[in-house]
Order: structure tokens, then C-alpha cells, then sequence
């Protein structure tokens, strides 16, 4: 056997192994650059591919330590994996690197709300605006705080904050909404769930208040129309279901009360079609028909 | 003209207008994309804002490509302006969701403060102008409460049981759900009285209402507080008292925990609660947020309700406990359910009867919200 093969051999084996590192590297991307490696990581982030993620935005800084962006997506990536206490190194790291990092302040008080450290939550918020008299987020955070407080004056006065900062945001039009339909303020409440609506036409949380806010003025038809929307967004949306269901109910009870027997049975027929566990309609159905 | 001939003339139009019409926007997606080609080639040669003025046009003749919006993106933020250039990815990612670079781009750009784009002025539509009457009217209100701390203004008041489903029943044939419907009469009658609060009941006579309806009545309303009206019962006929529970992941005791589970038993008649695959996002950090804020709020409720009965009531103070209970954890805020008394101990069934006691009952629980 000529001598030379062995060395060839373990030449042809660390050139396979260099090619495998190159194709599945650490990143599973042949991309050397920090950019293209944090974009590679984004990318499965938004697959919702956590482990690859972590992957490629541990090597992007890993290759530049000081890169904010990365720092702040390994954040996500371990509050996504439920790692909050990763999670929080990460970004309070980056509001060392940058104390205007607004996105890194922003998630250390959402790290904090969940640890249920409102005070704390509050203060960086605030701390947020401060830097950025602009930033969307921390006056809706703020106003939700203020919601939490029932401080209804102040919570509106935020999330308004909020949405003229960015309406673009559905969650915002929808909890100011929220706030004001709390506050009796029903033609605005109306204007923002509808506002969400726009944005977001799949916002259920939405379609289900507007149903509520028809239903409370004597319109039942709108209202269940409403949740029937929802339903074909969501087909097994519990709200919707239980409202439609409490509608129908209170109709059937009413019909049944001033004696229209049909009536009533069309009524408790239609709960029964949309929630078929709903043993009232059963009980009275069984009741009233023959048999 | 014969009727026929018109009819075909007429179809013969309308085809031509047809192509006509596909020929045009055709044309204009072909506009689109030379001049998103020619705005790619002047972000390469960092000719930024000729690159936006094309790129404004390719938008014109097509408005809904995503790729010439971040195409416009990448030219701001050439031309560093950031707030436009957010905007424009912004628009990107919505008219193409799995754009994941103008996603990305966003993110970086928004890490840090970015100036605002003033939005431009248009003719208000009939909702926001009722909208912006009522918001001055109302505001005023709001504000001169001050707003701080918590203040009933809607209480939901739920009977306990009713219909078929009556309930413990006592020794002598007094029916939960009799007791619970009277004291909850009482108590929404005292409420209207004070013209403070706003109160709703679940059910106002004797029918059945499944307890997901409820709870649906409570969110109805937008309720401050619901209060779930109830009456106790045991094997062991010693047993009296009155007690109060609010909502916890796990029950205060065994005892809470077979109360939850006799009250839950309705459950039976109910569809069975099926969760949501769930992930974690801030508006689910914020609703569990909210969620232990109520039940926090609750257990002070339940302190100062069971402190009211113990005081106003010859009954014997069991204290606060808590337990999952249905009925309250579906809840979107505080909640307490009060067991005013054993239907099941002879003596207590006795005083349960007299409505001048129910009518102690009710004050003692009104004392409580008002």
C-alpha cells in the first residue's frame, strides 16, 4: 500500500469536517459576518426555531461583544425559552453598553411585571420616556400600570400618549380602549376597538368588547354578529362562544317568560348549536318539547 | 335597435373594458417594478434621496408591493431618516408578514429614540367627533376624582344556583338557591337605593344559568367586582359559620378545597374548559399580571366582607379562604364568593329562613361595597 494514504486519508476527512463545520456550523450558516449571522438568528427567531436562534446570536457575540442587537435578540431568545434570569443579564448588559438602549430598558420592565415588581416596572418605563419622549411602549406599559393602580384618569392620559406616538399598534388602540370603555366612555371605546379593528382585523379581544357595547344598547343582532365574526376568525374563541351563548339564553328566557313558547325553543335550539355542553338549553329544551 | 343585438354590443363593451382594464394594471405593476429596479440601483450607487423619489413612484403604480416599500425603507435609512424609514418596513412587513429582514431592520432601527413623523391633518369621521364630545365631557369627571384607589362604581351580585340545579339543600327543605336569589335581591335593591353603585345580577328569578354565563355577565358590565352569593352545606351537621373565598391556584386548605369542589360540581353541566395552547407574549405577561393583581385585590375584599359579616352576624367567623373555584377564575376582575351560613346545620337553616335574617345578610354585604 503506497505511504502516502494515510496522510491523504486524514487530509480527506479534515476537509469533509472543515466543509460540515462551514455548512452546519454553530449558526447553521456559511455567513462569517456579524450582520448576516444575526439576520440567519432573526430569521429562525421568527420561526419560532429557538434553539438555532440561540445559536447563531451566542456566536454574534461571541465575534462582536459589544454588538447591542445581538445581545438584546439572545434576551428574547431566552425569555422566549422561559430563561428570565438570562434573560435579564442579557439586557441589562446592554443598557451598560448604551443606557439610551430604550428596547433594553423596555424589556427589563417587562421582566419585572412578570416577576410582579410593578414599582420597579413603573420606574424604568418612566425612566424610558425620559430619554424618549416618543417611545410608544413605555407610555403604554405606564398606562397599563396606571389601569392596574385604577387610576382611570392617568391611564387614559398614557395610552393616549401611546397611540399618538404609534398608531400603528393594535394592542394600544385596544387597551385604551379597554380604559375607556371602563370609563363609561363608550363612543370612544367604540372609536378604538374599531381602530384596532383597522390594524389588526383578526383582533377578537376587540370584536367581542364592540359585541358587548351593542348588546348593552338593545341590539342583540350586532352584537351576536360581532362574535359570529370572531368565531370565523377563531372557531373555538370561549368568549365568543359564551356570549353567543349568554344571548341567545336571555332571549330564550325572556320568550319563555312572556309565553312564547316557539320562540323560546328557536332560541335554546341556537345555544345548543353553539355550545352543546350548555346544560341550561338542554334542560329547558328537554322540558318544553314533547318527547 | 333589436333587443338581442343591443344585449350582444353590450357584452362585446363590457370585454373590452375588461382587458382594458387587466392591460392597465398590468402596465402598472410593469411600472412598479422598473422603477423599484431603478430605485435598487440608485440605493446601490448611495443616491439616496433620487432613490426615494423613484421608489415613491414604483409605490404609486403599485401600492401593495412590499418589496418597493423596503426598497424605500433601505433608501431613508440611507438618507437617515429613520422615522420614514421605519414607516416604510413597517408597511413592508404588513403587506408581506414573512419579511423577515424589514422585521429585523425595524427592531434595530427602534432600539434606540427615533423622531416622530407628525401625522397628517384630515376631516374627523361621525364617531370621533362623538368620541372627542364625550372625552371632553367625561374627562372632566374622571379627573376631578383623582382616580386613585379602587372605587366601586359596577358590582356584579350572582345568585348562587337556581333552576334545577338548587343547590345544598338543608334538614328542613330550604334550597340554596332560594336563599342565595332573595339575598341577591335584597342586596342589588340596597345598591340601587345608595345611587353610588351600579349593580347587575346573573339571574333574577328562578332558572338555571350555566356559571360560564356568569361570569360573562360580569365582563358584560365591566364590572369592579363580582360577588358570588352562596350558602354552605356539610355531612357533619355541627358544621356553621360564615366564611369567604377568592380565587388562588391551589386551595387554602383541604376544608377550601372541598367547598370549591361542591360548588364546581355544577361543572358536571358545563362544556369542560379546554386550554389554549399558549405562548409566551407581553400581552400574556400583562393578562397574568392583571390576573394576580385581582386576585390580590380579592383577598382584600374577602378580608373586609368576612370582617362585616363577623361583625353584623350571630354567625360564627370561619374566615377567608381561598380555592380554585370556576366560577371565579374566569373573572376579568376581583371576585369573592360568600358562604353566609350551613343549610345542612338545623338551627342555622332555622334563621336562614326569616327574611328579616336575609335582610341582616344583605346590610352586612352592602355595608361591605359601600
Amino acid at each position: 500500500m503506497p505511504r502516502f494514504l494515510p496522510s491523504f486519508y486524514i487530509f480527506l476527512f479534515l476537509l469533509v469536517a472543515a466543509a460540515f463545520i462551514c455548512m452546519a456550523g454553530p449558526c447553521e450558516t456559511a455567513a462569517s459576518d456579524v450582520d448576516s449571522i444575526i439576520f440567519k438568528g432573526a430569521d429562525y427567531l421568527y420561526k419560532e426555531q429557538l434553539e438555532k436562534a440561540e445559536k447563531c446570536f451566542k456566536e454574534a457575540v461571541r465575534l462582536d461583544p459589544k454588538n447591542e442587537f445581538a445581545h438584546n435578540k439572545l434576551g428574547i431568545v431566552y425569555a422566549k425559552q422561559m430563561r428570565f434570569d438570562d434573560a435579564f443579564k442579557e439586557f441589562l448588559l446592554v443598557t451598560k453598553l448604551d443606557g439610551k438602549n430604550t428596547f433594553a430598558h423596555k424589556m427589563i420592565g417587562i421582566l419585572y411585571l412578570k416577576k410582579g415588581e410593578m414599582n420597579l416596572a413603573f420606574d424604568r418605563f418612566n425612566s424610558i420616556v425620559k430619554i424618549d419622549p416618543n417611545n410608544a411602549d413605555a407610555y403604554y406599559f405606564i398606562g397599563a400600570i396606571y389601569n392596574f393602580r385604577h387610576n382611570q384618569a392617568k391611564a387614559i392620559e398614557y395610552l393616549k400618549k401611546a397611540r399618538d406616538a404609534a398608531s400603528h399598534e393594535a394592542d394600544t388602540h385596544y387597551r385604551l380602549a379597554k380604559a375607556f370603555h371602563n370609563a363609561d366612555m363608550v363612543e370612544n371605546a367604540m372609536l378604538e376597538y374599531q381602530r384596532a379593528l383597522e390594524i389588526k382585523p383578526a383582533y377578537t379581544k376587540a370584536l367581542n368588547e364592540i359585541g358587548w357595547i351593542y348588546y348593552n344598547r338593545g341590539d342583540p343582532d350586532k352584537a351576536i354578529s360581532a362574535w359570529k365574526k370572531t368565531l370565523k376568525i377563531n372557531n373555538r374563541d370561549r368568549d365568543a362562544v359564551y356570549n353567543i351563548a349568554k344571548a341567545y339564553n336571555d332571549l330564550a328566557l325572556n320568550a319563555a317568560k312572556s309565553g312564547n313558547r316557539a320562540e323560546a325553543i328557536k332560541y335554546w335550539k341556537k345555544v345548543i348549536s353553539i355550545n352543546p355542553g350548555n346544560k341550561a338549553a338542554k334542560y329547558y329544551l328537554n322540558k318544553m318539547l314533547p318527547g | 335597435m333589436h333587443r338581442r343585438y343591443f344585449l350582444k354590443l353590450l357584452s362585446k363593451g363590457a370585454f373590452a373594458s375588461l382587458g382594458f382594464l387587466s392591460c392597465f394594471s398590468y402596465l402598472r405593476a410593469e411600472d412598479s417594478l422598473e422603477y423599484a429596479l431603478k430605485g435598487q440601483d440608485l440605493i446601490q450607487k448611495k443616491r439616496y434621496k433620487d432613490a426615494i423619489a423613484v421608489l415613491k413612484k414604483a409605490i404609486a403604480a403599485d401600492p401593495k408591493s412590499d418589496w418597493a416599500f423596503g426598497l424605500l425603507g433601505r433608501a431613508y435609512l440611507g438618507d437617515d431618516k429613520k422615522a420614514e424609514s421605519v414607516a416604510a418596513f413597517r408597511e413592508a412587513v404588513r403587506l408581506n408578514p414573512d419579511d423577515s429582514y424589514s422585521r429585523m431592520v425595524i427592531e434595530k432601527i427602534t432600539q434606540k429614540p427615533i423622531p416622530r413623523i407628525k401625522d397628517k391633518k384630515r376631516p374627523l369621521t361621525p364617531l370621533e367627533s362623538s368620541a372627542h364630545m364625550e372625552e371632553a365631557s367625561m374627562l372632566k369627571r374622571i379627573r376631578s376624582k383623582k382616580g386613585l384607589g379602587y372605587q366601586l362604581r359596577r358590582v356584579v351580585i350572582d345568585a348562587g344556583h337556581g333552576g334545577f340545579d338548587s343547590g345544598a339543600v338543608g334538614p328542613s327543605g330550604l334550597k340554596e338557591k332560594d336563599v342565595t336569589l332573595d339575598l341577591a335581591l335584597r342586596l342589588d335593591q340596597k345598591l340601587k337605593q345608595s345611587g353610588r353603585i351600579k349593580s347587575f345580577l346573573t339571574r333574577s328569578g328562578d332558572y338555571y344559568v350555566p356559571l360560564s354565563d356568569r361570569t360573562v355577565t360580569a365582563n358584560q358590565f365591566q364590572a369592579d367586582l363580582f360577588v358570588s352569593l352562596h350558602i354552605n352545606a356539610n355531612q357533619k351537621r355541627s358544621a356553621k359559620g360564615s366564611e369567604t373565598y377568592f380565587c388562588s391556584e391551589k386551595a387554602s386548605s383541604a376544608e377550601a378545597h372541598k367547598v370549591a369542589a361542591l360548588e364546581n360540581s355544577v361543572l358536571k353541566f358545563d362544556e369542560p374548559y379546554k386550554k389554549k395552547p399558549g405562548y409566551i407574549d407581553i400581552e400574556e405577561i400583562l393578562f397574568k399580571f392583571e390576573q394576580t393583581l385581582y386576585w390580590n385585590e380579592s383577598s382584600r375584599f374577602a378580608e373586609v366582607f368576612q370582617q362585616k359579616l363577623e361583625s353584623h352576624l350571630p354567625f360564627k367567623s370561619r374566615g377567608v379562604h381561598s380555592a380554585n373555584f370556576y366560577v371565579l377564575r374566569r373573572a376579568k376582575m376581583p371576585s369573592i364568593l360568600l358562604e353566609t351560613g350551613f343549610v345542612s346545620n338545623p338551627e342555622e337553616e332555622a334563621v336562614l329562613k326569616q327574611p328579616g335574617f336575609r335582610e341582616k345578610i344583605a346590610n352586612s354585604i352592602a355595608m361591605g361595597l359601600l
